[in-house]
């Protein structure tokens, strides 16, 4: 997940700390007895017991490491949804994997405070107040604006970006008004565009849907599939920008937040 | 002699022998004959055989076998793969012997298999406990062999031997305390009597060293710590009590050269990795290279790359010994692709520094002085904030092994130009715990950079061609009197290039990381190439 800084008021957000102090308890968690271990000391500690002893597979930052293995952890995770789930993952470990169990001479208080520094970089999405309506965000996505003539939502829509189907559970709120303002900013490899000449002499351009050491894949924007072997290709030129357009002229401020609220509602269904 | 044949009928009970020959029509592979250090020091003299981890004694990964060559790679096809039983990387170079394929498996475990099929004949699985400290993964690269006995390292931190034949353990010799942080990765190096072997444990504090065992008890014969201890040359260069917990890892295999009798090894980064305010000096021996008497261990000379090193810039590569001529005269130089981004050639006798140069994109130094020493460019140490650096952590080639062709006097390295943010953090020493006062982060995805296999004269450390292979690879090098280079890449592919030119000639997809290098042998005169991928090691001949 990327680091972008374009807060603009209307919301709430989950700043970590203050997110957490201000959170109903979630059900879940009414359950158990939650986490005892979670002040900000508490967060920190856990921070840099994190920073020592995980980075290293997920990342510094809890952002993944592509070559370690380690997923993201601060979006929305996929083995554990409760504070006890979390500290039995990272007790017990997940079997046959890389996560192995901290060692066992880890005091319990320690793990909670990794769950504590955990939680802080999400938030209960239920908490978050968004000043958009998602309704008129959705009307504006589908019909309003040229969105769904590139993005999919739940198998409608278009393949020239990424699906976002479940786009609010890894991005926060400000994630997704700086996607919608400065779309340049972080574009993932797959959204890349190639301008290849093939042995053929006709030079096709398209999203970069795979590039290995030896050949590469292309969607044109006939969303034909074209593949090369790098050996053939008489030209090859990369460019590492989105197709996506900046709407931060285009729409008002209003717009943007009906589409905030819209993108954040999307997400798989609770269990 | 007779002993011998009597177990080797054990092994291969001459019913299956029968009808393995009726099956296949083979021929009987050749008979397991034990290992002489007279073999091993002529090792290059056998090329059928790959009786240690960089192939010869001088490291330089260089196979005389010629059958595949440049003429008839693009037909070469898959002759067997074997599945390691085990769900992890395999980092194995394996070692054939007399047509018996030896694979060391994640974690310590060992298996020997048909050099011409795949098929096991025995399994080594090392009891472990469920503690283990490891930086990095539950990696295994290699055994070495003396007569008729394997030695292994262990993560938790044991030397064995296992008997060639038939699997068994027959010593397991404690190098050091496994909870403390202690951990053997790396292939041992026989050395006339010695076994010679390495510690890692760089990012928990540890104090590391270089160990020689007999063979036949298992028991220490000597030990060269590459920290200095009170009152020992070089023990200033550490502030305070910094050097009992300033690392220097050992983890990767030496060389040696018998007429000079000294042992060469390079040295892991000082502890902990990104804060160097607590361990204020040159932090001697960390990122050197040691030459060591060869009956002793005694140092006789050392040199280091990075002095002060707040990077990880480890000096875990493989001494590649070579003669080649330096200024109208031959020397005996010791070629060194390093982690920090220098490549440096040293005479070997002595230890002087010849030359040296960048051969990836480096911004933590300037250059080099007139005795090898890096000009560093201000600003570059970590920061709680991040800086900015290149190499990134993994350095601009790391522990994969390089290559150096006598026929085109090439030096041949995976390379990366790649860049990263680099933290301090303030961290107590807490013996077993990582020890590593920071970390680092990529700002760019993995796509954004892309690795090369560069070919390098090491008169000049110019770069004579390169090979582009995405993305980061680690992957090892081995080339061949075919004029062939082999390696692969982290997406999954193995291919040859002409080493004379660097061009492609031929690869095939074997879809998982190579992180491993690969290395030829020849039985019944068909000669094979084997590189591991993933956890599956992959053979190849030409085409029947
Ligand atoms: C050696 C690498 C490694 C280290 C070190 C490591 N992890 Fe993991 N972790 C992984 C991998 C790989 C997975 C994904 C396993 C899977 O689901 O396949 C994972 C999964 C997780 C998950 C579950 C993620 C999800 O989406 O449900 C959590 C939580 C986690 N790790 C926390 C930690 C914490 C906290 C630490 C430090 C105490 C840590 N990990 C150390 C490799 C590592
Ligand atoms: C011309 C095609 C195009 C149009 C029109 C377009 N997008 Fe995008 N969008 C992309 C591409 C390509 C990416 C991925 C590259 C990037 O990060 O910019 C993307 C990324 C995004 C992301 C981030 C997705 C992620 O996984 O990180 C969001 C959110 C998004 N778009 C929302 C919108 C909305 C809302 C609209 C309409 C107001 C819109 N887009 C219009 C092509 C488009």
């Amino acid at each position: 997940m990327s680091k972008h800084s374009g807060f603009r008021g209307g919301w709430l957000l989950a700043s970590a700390a203050f997110a957490l102090s201000i959170l109903p308890v979630p059900r879940a968690l009414a359950e158990d007895a939650g986490n005892l271990y979670n002040t900000l000391v508490d967060i920190r500690l856990g921070e840099r017991y994190f920073e020592r002893q995980c980075g290293r597979c997920h990342g510094f930052d809890a952002t993944g490491n592509d070559e370690a293995g380690g997923p993201d952890l601060t979006g929305r995770l996929t083995r554990a949804s409760t504070d006890v789930a979390i500290f039995n993952v990272i007790r017990d470990g997940i079997p046959g994997t890389a996560m192995l169990p901290v060692p066992e001479n880890v005091p319990d208080p320690q793990v909670w405070q990794l769950v504590a520094y955990l939680d802080s970089l999400r938030y209960d999405p239920e908490s978050v107040v968004l000043a958009g309506d998602a309704d008129s965000g959705s009307d504006l996505f589908w019909s309003g604006s040229d969105c769904a003539d590139c993005h999919m939502v739940s198998g409608r829509g278009s393949r020239f970006g990424p699906d976002l189907s479940r786009i609010g559970e890894n991005r926060a709120p400000d994630d997704l008004l700086a996607d919608m303002i400065n779309p340049q900013e972080d574009v993932a490899p797959r959204w890349w565009r190639l301008r290849v000449t093939g042995p053929d002499g006709v030079t096709r351009e398209g999203y970069r849907m795979n590039e290995d050491s030896f050949s590469v894949r292309i969607m044109d924007d006939d969303e034909n599939l074209w593949s090369f072997h790098k050996d053939d290709l008489q030209s090859y030129e990369r460019i590492e920008e989105s197709t996506m357009p900046s709407y931060a002229q285009t729409l008002s401020e209003s717009e943007l937040d009906d589409l905030v609220a819209y993108l954040f509602s999307l997400r798989r269904e609770e269990i | 002699m007779k002993r011998l044949s009597l177990l080797l009928a054990i092994l291969l009970p001459s019913a299956f022998v029968q009808a393995q020959e009726q099956q296949f029509q083979t021929v009987i592979t050749p008979a397991f004959t034990p290992i002489t250090w007279e073999r091993l020091a002529n090792a290059g003299d056998e090329p059928e055989n790959w009786l240690m981890y960089s192939g010869t004694l001088d490291s330089q990964r260089h196979s005389l076998l010629d059958q595949i060559n440049t003429e008839n790679v693009s037909e070469m096809e898959m002759k067997w793969a074997y599945q390691i039983p085990v769900i992890d990387r395999a980092e194995t170079v394996p070692l054939v012997v007399d047509g018996i394929m030896f694979i060391t498996e994640a974690p310590s475990n060992v298996t020997a298999v048909d050099a011409r099929t795949g098929g096991v004949y025995w399994r080594y699985d090392h009891d472990l406990p469920e503690d283990l400290r490891i930086c990095c993964g539950r990696n295994n690269r290699g055994v070495a062999i003396l007569g008729e006995t394997l030695f292994m390292s262990t993560l938790d931190a044991h030397l064995v031997a296992i008997d060639a034949r038939t699997g068994n353990l027959l010593w397991s010799t404690e190098v050091a305390p496994y909870a403390s942080g202690y951990s053997k990765t790396a292939a041992p190096l026989i050395v006339k009597d010695l076994v010679v072997t390495g510690i890692a444990g760089g990012e928990f504090g540890i104090r590391g060293f270089i160990d020689a065992y007999d063979p036949e008890t298992g028991e220490l014969v000597w030990r060269t710590y590459t920290i200095p201890g009170p009152g020992e040359f070089g023990n200033d260069t550490w502030s305070g009590d910094s050097w009992a917990t300033g690392g220097s890892a050992t983890w990767i295999t030496g060389s040696y050269d018998a007429e000079l009798n000294q042992i060469y090894w390079g040295t892991g980064n000082p502890g902990p990795d990104w804060n160097g305010d607590v361990r204020l000096g040159d932090n001697l021996y960390s990122d050197s290279v040691l030459a060591l008497n060869g009956d002793t261990g005694e140092i006789e000379w050392h040199f280091q790359f990075t002095p002060h090193d707040v990077h990880d810039y480890d000096a875990i590569q493989i001494p590649i010994l070579a003669d080649i001529e330096v200024g109208g005269e031959m020397r005996e130089t010791m070629l060194w692709a390093n982690r920090n981004g220098f490549f440096y050639t040293l005479d070997r006798a002595t230890g002087e520094f010849l030359y040296g140069d960048t051969f990836a994109t480096v911004t933590w130094a300037s250059g080099l002085d007139a005795i090898g020493r890096p000009i560093r460019v201000p600003g570059m140490a970590p920061t709680y904030e991040g800086v900015m650096v290149s190499p990134p952590i993994v350095g601009a080639t790391n522990w994969y092994s390089p290559a150096f062709n006598p026929d085109t006097g090439l030096f041949y390295v995976t390379t990366f130009d790649g860049e990263q943010e680099f933290f301090k953090r303030d961290e107590d020493y807490e013996e077993g715990e990582r020890y590593t006062g920071g970390g680092g982060r990529y700002t760019q995805p993995m796509d954004a950079f892309h690795s090369s296999i560069r070919a390098i004269d090491p008169t000049t450390v110019d770069i004579v061609w390169e090979f582009p292979i995405m993305p980061r690879s680690s992957a090892g090098i081995t080339t061949t009197a075919g004029g062939l280079l082999f390696s692969g890449s982290a997406d999954g592919f193995f291919f040859a290039l002409d080493a004379e030119s660097g061009e492609e000639l031929w690869n095939v997809s074997l879809s998982r990381r190579v992180h491993a290098a690969p290395m030829t042998y020849e039985v019944d005169g068909e000669q094979f190439v084997t590189i591991a991928s993933g956890n599956v090691v992959f053979t190849f001949g030409l085409r029947d």
